[in-house]
């Protein structure tokens, strides 16, 4: 049997030099790819082009708070490690401490996560209604876009075959409301059939803004500027009256394709559900 | 060493072993110049072999198919009849049926090989569901009798149903289906066949190391005595491992053949939940006779999808239909079973042996009627539960005092049932449900007696006593079990007993290590031969061998099905409570309560581990555990997507044990292993169906079934 040629490199430097001239698959914690690829047990997984495992490169760990209150989460830092951080916003420790079980946690990685680009990957759902940003470097420079726009489809990201994601920028959010839900089989080690983050800043009775996100409810996380607008600016009291229509066009947006009803009316029932705890005043904080 | 009692509280002879990762199962033995095998199988439902083209094999490697059965033997496993082939030959009846094995050194090299096979197929239209199979969809499987009927039965008591209905106040009927479930033993299926002194010798992760023999010694024509089974470590089994290792075994008889080398299959998760054997789906139509208040009648036509093969459908059939009234007497009962046979892989032996199909139909029919007629549940069973000397649905009669008030007694104060029925408005989000179920011990009628006629043997070798029998430790804990029943009886300590995994050349054949048989018959074994070697204790070294005694005076027709099923049931009673989320369906346990009786807990740590692990196996089976067939293939293929209980999903569990000791059983000890899986999913649906006012007929009840469901109502 063929081996497969594999790189452990210890520098980030190191790591640019030879995903350029091998364009090597980037192994991060290894719990998507080695269960794509493995062929069973005692044989070599069947990676068909060489692999770089990047654990030994420490420049991309870690998760720190910048000048500008924006936090920076290394592409290699552990969804453990974001579940327990003091600086991630509270939506992304919701993701990150209900994936997978606790051994998969200890070694998935939030760049794997959105580099894998799974439709139902847990952590692009609540980043991408954060506006958070990837890092992308190489040999020859680097590149940041938005999370949703890194993100183009179902495992397809925007990523150059000389390109490694190096860190996540998640910029200062104060929601005075968040919800989240991620509705799994079962309640742990479970694959999301479904998860939602919604968020709002309530000012003096005005909703100033409004975001929500669905995960696994289409190729890609779905999120929609135009139908969040419907709600922004609007007074508390005018949120019944605008309600049905929000919830109309996220309909629009959502494109379940396996139990549609179902998926459809829960995201509906949730959005609803969080619109009217606002309507009615609710404490500032999570709307459970 | 003090001597061992029975009341001690014992830690599992097995426990640390298996947590530090020292035992060995099959996937850790190793012998010089291992070569390994995987399986071949057909990727269409129902077709013609056309054709089989082959790679190129290397020097070494090997594929072994039904042209390498010797002429002398037959291409046919012995379970209960011989229709499962060892490998298809010239049509396939399923998806994931045995062609052949590729068989060598390298396990890359194999898979590569493995993927070069091209199998032309012409393909036919499978009989998929039970409907399907009742339709002959694509032809019938038996054309001789036009018809995909592979067993049936029926038992009546009481007058003829027409007579019933007629005289009924009203009628109340409903069909209520069950799906299939895997079994997910930790461990997958596995097997290693090698030559010792020119006998075929096999480790085997298996529960019936005598079925094995039984079953493949006929494809090569040799004597039983030329096949040597040794059980390897067994992670986990539920039924699992009771026939379907004759299938790898069968199969790497015939390689070992061939090859003479030692030769290893190890099935991966994904090859085990698609390829192995499952329980039974099942479709019950109930059509209950009711007159001022009570059930005066019921008739149950019961379906099993058997799959394309008998296994030990027959048999499961059976315990479903002697099952078919749960814990009530009706006075009149007419209950036909029908095993339906279709193009999917075959069902065989899983936890309860058909009894849960039936016991949830029974238990959620009584459901229905109660709410029908506007009266509680669990008041409307308790005016229907058996007692002692009523006659059961083969016409005997249930021998023990049935102590399920008294057992209900204690949940519904524990569980402060009465004044939350009263709270939990119907639909108001919370529910709490009760069920009860009951398992016969032991095998059917006289089976114990007629074709098992069980053995043990004790060897005493200075103060050390071995115990030599065929019966497995799978994770159930029989070897703890049977060593403190073999040390109390002796005198000794547990520590002077061996209990080695049996090797068919050393051991004694007590019969397979199912129907919750083994405390309640080989305990009695060991300990009728423990009383005996204690009598002559100090004669040296010296061997004591017993045989099964049946009780006389409980009579069994095999042909009618009339008689004494059993000799003696475990009941069982659960109360689950449960909160539905009305955003998302999605239901959380609350509270699981539980009472067992079981004539006497041999060991009160073991039965408790029994009773966690079946109630939330029963539990998943009820609310979570979906696997489909979508024409021919399971649509579940991984444990990502077949999804079993966390311990994250259920809440710790209250148990109780009812004492009731048992005659003709080790220190007055029943069957429990099965037991403990047969009613809770019926609690748990009950609970739900409570908390949003709306009615299933069908399981599991994924937040999405619900869904559905009341969308239907509304």
């Amino acid at each position: 049997m063929e081996q497969v040629k594999c790189f452990m490199p210890q520098t980030l430097a190191e790591a640019l030099k030879i995903r350029k001239e091998h364009h090597a698959v980037v192994l991060a914690g290894g719990s998507d790819l080695m269960v794509s690829n493995s062929m069973g047990a005692g044989i070599t997984p069947a990676f068909n082009s060489p692999v770089m495992i990047l654990t030994g490169v420490k420049e991309l760990k870690g998760i720190r708070k910048n000048a500008d209150g924006s936090v920076s989460i290394g592409a290699l830092t552990t969804s453990a490690e974001i579940s327990r951080s003091e600086f991630v916003h509270p939506l992304l420790k919701d993701a990150a401490s209900r994936m997978g079980a606790i051994a998969l946690r200890n070694s998935a990685t939030i760049g794997g996560n959105i580099g894998n680009a799974s439709p139902k990957g847990d952590m692009p759902q609540p980043l991408i209604l954060l506006d958070a940003k990837v890092i992308l470097k190489s040999v020859s420079g680097e590149r940041m876009m938005k999370v949703d726009e890194f993100i183009l489809g179902s495992k397809k990201t925007a990523l150059a075959d000389d390109e490694i994601i190096t860190e996540i920028i998640l910029p200062p959010q104060e929601f005075t409301h968040i919800f989240y839900r991620k509705i799994g089989m079962r309640r742990a080690n479970a694959i999301s059939k479904l998860t939602l983050s919604s968020a709002a800043t309530v000012k003096d009775g005005v909703v100033v803004d409004f975001r929500a996100s669905s995960g696994a409810a289409g190729p890609k996380v779905a999120r929609s500027r135009a139908a969040e607008e419907l709600l922004i600016g609007k007074k508390l009291s005018e949120l019944p009256a605008v309600k049905e229509a929000f919830l109309d066009a996220w309909n629009g947006v959502i494109s379940p394709h396996a139990m549609p009803e179902y998926r459809r009316n829960t995201t509906r029932r949730m959005l609803a559900y969080f619109i009217d705890a606002l309507a009615a005043g609710h404490p500032e904080g999570r709307v459970e | 060493m003090s001597a061992t009692k029975i009341g001690d509280r014992i830690a599992r002879v097995d426990a640390v072993q298996k947590a530090r990762g020292e035992a060995k199962y099959v996937c850790d033995l190793s012998f010089p110049d291992m070569q390994y095998a995987y399986m071949v199988r057909s990727t269409v439902p129902r077709g013609k072999i056309l054709n089989i083209s082959l790679p190129e094999f290397p020097e070494g490697y090997h594929f072994i198919s039904a042209k390498d059965i010797p002429a002398k033997g037959k291409n046919e496993l012995w379970m209960i009849a011989k229709d499962w082939r060892c490998f298809a030959d010239e049509y396939v009846l399923y998806v994931g049926e045995t062609i052949g094995l590729v068989v060598g050194p390298d396990r890359g090299v194999l898979k590569e090989l493995k993927s070069k096979i091209r199998i032309d197929y012409e393909e036919q239209t499978p009989a998929v569901t039970i409907d399907d199979g009742i339709n002959c969809v694509g032809g019938p499987m038996f054309p001789e009798k036009n018809s995909n009927v592979m067993c049936e039965l029926f038992c009546e008591k009481g007058r003829p149903m027409e007579e019933v209905f007629a005289e009924a106040d009203e009628i109340f009927e409903e069909t209520i289906t069950t799906p299939y479930q895997e079994h997910v033993h930790l461990e997958t299926n596995s097997a290693i066949a090698t030559m010792e002194d020119g006998k075929f010798v096999f480790y085997a992760s298996a529960q019936c190391p005598f079925y094995i023999r039984k079953s493949i010694a006929g494809l090569l024509d040799i004597p039983y005595d030329d096949i040597i089974i040794r059980q390897a470590t067994t992670g986990g089994a539920f039924g699992g491992k009771e026939h379907f290792p004759d299938v790898l075994c069968g199969a790497l008889l015939v390689a070992e053949n061939v090859v003479h080398k030692p030769i290893k299959m190890v099935f991966d998760r994904e090859e085990d939940t698609q390829f192995s054997v499952k329980r039974h789906p099942s479709k019950c139509i109930y059509k209950s006779a009711i007159k001022d208040g009570k059930v005066i009648g019921v008739q149950g036509h019961i379906y099993y999808n058997c799959g394309a093969y008998l296994s030990s459908s027959y048999v499961v059939l059976q315990r479903g239909v002697f099952h078919g009234n749960g814990v009530y007497t009706f006075p009149n009962t007419y209950l036909k079973g029908e095993g339906i046979g279709t193009n999917t892989f075959p069902t065989c032996a899983f936890r309860g042996f058909g009894a849960p199909q039936t016991l949830f139909a029974i238990e959620t029919h009584m459901d229905h009627i109660a709410r029908h007629l506007g009266v509680d549940p669990l008041e409307f069973k308790m005016k229907h539960i058996c007692k002692k000397g009523d006659e059961t649905t083969t016409n005997g009669h249930i021998i023990e005092e049935v102590k399920l008030p008294e057992m209900i007694d204690v949940l519904t104060k524990e569980s402060d049932y009465r004044r939350k029925i009263k709270e939990y408005k119907p639909g108001c989000g919370k529910g709490i449900g009760v069920a009860m179920y009951n398992h016969g011990g032991a095998f059917t009628g006289n089976g114990e007696q007629a074709i098992i006629k069980a053995h043990a043997k004790l060897v005493k070798e200075g103060e050390k006593v071995t115990i030599l029998v065929g019966s497995t430790e799978m994770g159930q804990g029989f070897k703890t079990s049977l060593r403190k029943i073999c040390a109390s009886t002796l005198g000794v300590s547990m520590d002077n007993i061996d209990y080695p995994d049996p090797d068919t050349s050393k051991v004694v054949d007590s019969g397979p290590t199912a129907a919750s048989r083994s405390t309640m018959i080989v305990g009695k074994l060991v300990e009728r031969a423990a009383l005996q070697m204690k009598e002559r204790w100090d004669e040296g070294d010296f061997t004591v061998e017993v045989e099964y005694e049946h009780p006389e005076g409980y009579p069994w027709d095999q042909s009618t099905f009339r008689g004494d099923a059993y000799l003696g049931y475990g009941w069982g009673a659960a109360i689950i409570e449960v909160e539905v989320d009305k955003l998302t369906n999605e239901v959380k346990t609350v509270g699981i309560w539980s009472s067992h009786e079981i004539g006497k807990a041999i060991d009160e740590l073991i039965v408790h581990g029994q009773i966690n692990g079946g109630i939330i196996q029963s539990l998943g089976y009820g609310s979570m555990e979906k696997l489909e067939n979508k024409k021919g293939y399971f649509k579940q293929k991984s444990m990502s997507d077949y999804v079993i209980p966390t311990s994250m999903d259920f809440p710790k569990q209250f148990y109780h044990i009812q004492e009731n000791p048992y005659p003709w059983g080790p220190y007055g000890a029943k069957g429990m292993g099965e037991l403990v899986f047969n009613g809770a999913s019926a609690a748990f649906v009950d609970a739900v169906e409570r908390a949003l006012n709306t009615r299933f007929t069908s399981i599991p009840i994924p937040p999405e079934d619900i869904e559905e469901a009341l969308k239907n109502v509304q």
